[in-house]
């Protein structure tokens, strides 16, 4: 069977069985339905996730369209599932050149905004949540970076999935060729790091630019906490002190 | 108070985990909330459902005392660690709360609307009897080695895509299972996340129900792994639903031979 009557077989399956159950369990085989386990696992993985009713697909989302877009995977998610998020040579160079053609830059250049707004910004995990329980499309969107990161010292409520960005401003200084970097990684960081955990929040529309301007203040200028708190290593901090606050995850 | 003590153990956690022998942040973590606990209130629930098991309930008016759960009707103990499993009556691979649902239906008469299978998941003031029931026979699995069947095609069919499931990137924050849960050590905020490939720590991870510090009620897996696709931006996945269940029997076979704690307690 090729790939396209195969789907149309799905279509068919997911559209009876939905008719005959009208609800999540397909209950029992009949003659007409395909042979499941003909399927490679992931052609039944993509079965499961678009014919089987098991995602609500049709709600509604924020960037328009519905959830089943959200599902559909855009070329560099399907390379680095595919790979494992271990690329190489070809497929690598790929990534690469797929992100810096992505790049957009804001009209006006890159510039530095408000990094008190940047503090709150990289510590929210609110946004484009659905299901369930959906994120107010009218909030502001955060950037998550507390969530991977540590930045301000002072700040115990860090993840660690990503490299500490604490003092980053300080370190590598404030120069235009750091703030194109770091514009780009918040941007689109496969251009660097083929397959990385870090979200493309630039790419994919989840920060705005001006959010984005905020969240590089936050970690650039001088003033920011990221930058300017010296904390001496050897004196304890009170553990009861640190937020818990709400993840996002 | 319990997020500041949350705050605490988690640091605390952390701070043993660079210092001793331990290579596993997470799993001393979750041993210290065992010592702080003096019993696990997912007893509780365990002892409701036990009692709902054997009421007789529904419009035919007969306990789940016949339901099989793979292991012929009745049989408990060591049901939960061979599931999600084939079953031929169905045609399906069922995880325990779907069967559950299928024998709430079939035995003892309930619809898909009465609240028994209606209500999903507990809320502070009422809590699930599907919950319940799941927790009590959940239970009779304590202590033994997750061991999911893999001799029907399907059921390895329904591993296998679940791993590309676990696999699969995709949504605004382009994340898959794997994200978060594939190096050592790793931390989203305060929360230290177990590794798929790391069998004493996955095994602990997926020994679901579990009573969560945080929300203040027991928690199934079907709960988890909603929460786990909500965060990812993804489509909500719906309960009971086939890839749910994949999922489910991807993240079993990872703890295959590890100890089931069940139930569990989480933060
Ligand atoms: C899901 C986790 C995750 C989130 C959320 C995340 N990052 Fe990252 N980030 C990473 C990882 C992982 C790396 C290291 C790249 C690699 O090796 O894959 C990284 C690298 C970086 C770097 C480069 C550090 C260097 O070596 O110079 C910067 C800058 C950065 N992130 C900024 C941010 C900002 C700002 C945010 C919030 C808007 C953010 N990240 C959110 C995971 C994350
Ligand atoms: C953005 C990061 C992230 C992604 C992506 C993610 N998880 Fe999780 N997962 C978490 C966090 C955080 C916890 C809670 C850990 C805690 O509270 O200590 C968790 C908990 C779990 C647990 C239970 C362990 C426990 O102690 O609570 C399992 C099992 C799990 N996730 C599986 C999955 C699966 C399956 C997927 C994909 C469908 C997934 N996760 C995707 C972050 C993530």
């Amino acid at each position: 069977m090729t790939n396209k009557t195969r789907h149309v077989t799905y279509m068919g399956l997911a559209l009876s069985a939905g008719l005959l159950a009208g609800c999540v369990q397909v209950g029992e085989q009949s003659d007409d339905e395909p042979d499941l386990t003909e399927m490679s696992a992931e052609e039944y993985a993509e079965y499961l996730i678009f014919e089987s009713n098991s995602f609500k697909l049709d709600q509604e989302v924020q960037e328009g369209g519905t959830a089943r877009e959200r599902m559909q995977q855009d070329e560099l998610q399907r390379l680095c599932s595919d790979t494992r998020n271990r690329p190489h040579g070809e497929v690598a160079n790929r990534i690469v050149a797929m992100a810096r053609e992505s790049f957009e830059y804001p009209e006006g250049g890159i510039q530095l905004g408000d990094w008190e707004k940047g503090a709150e910004l990289a510590r929210s995990g609110y946004g484009y949540r659905i299901g369930h329980n959906y994120d107010n499309p009218e909030r502001t969107v955060g950037g998550n970076c507390y969530a991977c990161h540590q930045m301000d010292p002072e700040e115990l409520a860090y993840g660690n999935i990503g490299p500490s960005l604490s003092n980053y401003g300080e370190l590598r200084g404030n120069t235009e060729a750091v703030r194109r970097f770091v514009y780009e990684m918040i941007y689109n960081p496969h251009a660097y790091f083929p397959c990385t955990a870090m979200p493309r929040m630039g790419h994919n529309g989840f920060l705005e630019q001006e959010s984005i301007s905020h969240i590089m203040a936050y970690l650039l200028d001088p003033e920011s906490p990221v930058n300017a708190r010296k904390v001496d290593p050897d004196v304890e901090m009170d553990p009861a002190s640190a937020p818990a606050g709400d993840t996002g995850f | 108070m319990i997020k500041q003590w949350l705050v605490a153990t988690a640091l605390a956690a952390s701070v043993v985990g660079g210092a001793t022998a331990s290579d596993s942040p997470y799993l001393t973590g979750r041993e210290q909330l065992m010592m702080l606990a003096d019993n696990n209130p997912a007893e509780l629930t365990e002892w409701r459902g036990e009692d709902l098991f054997h009421e007789p309930r529904g419009p035919k008016n007969v306990s789940l005392e016949q339901c099989d759960f793979g292991l012929g009707p009745g049989v408990l103990e060591g049901a939960y660690v061979q599931m999600p499993r084939y079953f031929e009556d169905t045609g399906r691979v069922m995880d325990l709360e779907s069967r559950l649902i299928h024998c709430m239906k079939t035995l003892q008469g309930f619809t898909e609307e009465d609240d028994p299978i209606a209500r999903k998941h507990s809320s502070d003031t009422r809590e699930a009897d599907l919950t319940a029931l799941y927790t009590y026979i959940a239970a009779q699995s304590n202590g033994m080695a997750w061991d999911p069947p893999m001799d029907h095609p399907m059921e390895r069919l329904t591993r296998d895509a679940g791993e590309v499931l676990f696999y699969r990137r995709a949504g605004n924050m382009d994340f898959g299972c794997v994200s978060c849960h594939s190096e050592p050590r790793k931390r989203i905020r305060l929360s230290f996340l177990p590794v798929v490939s790391h069998q004493e720590e996955w095994s602990k991870a997926v020994s679901w129900p579990a009573y969560r510090i945080g929300h203040g009620v027991v928690r199934s897996s079907q709960h988890r792994v909603r929460g786990c696709y909500y965060q990812m931006r993804q489509a909500g996945v719906k309960f009971g639903s086939d890839a749910s269940i994949a999922i489910l029997s991807y993240w079993t076979d990872q703890a295959r031979g590890g100890e089931a704690t069940l139930p569990d307690l989480k933060r």
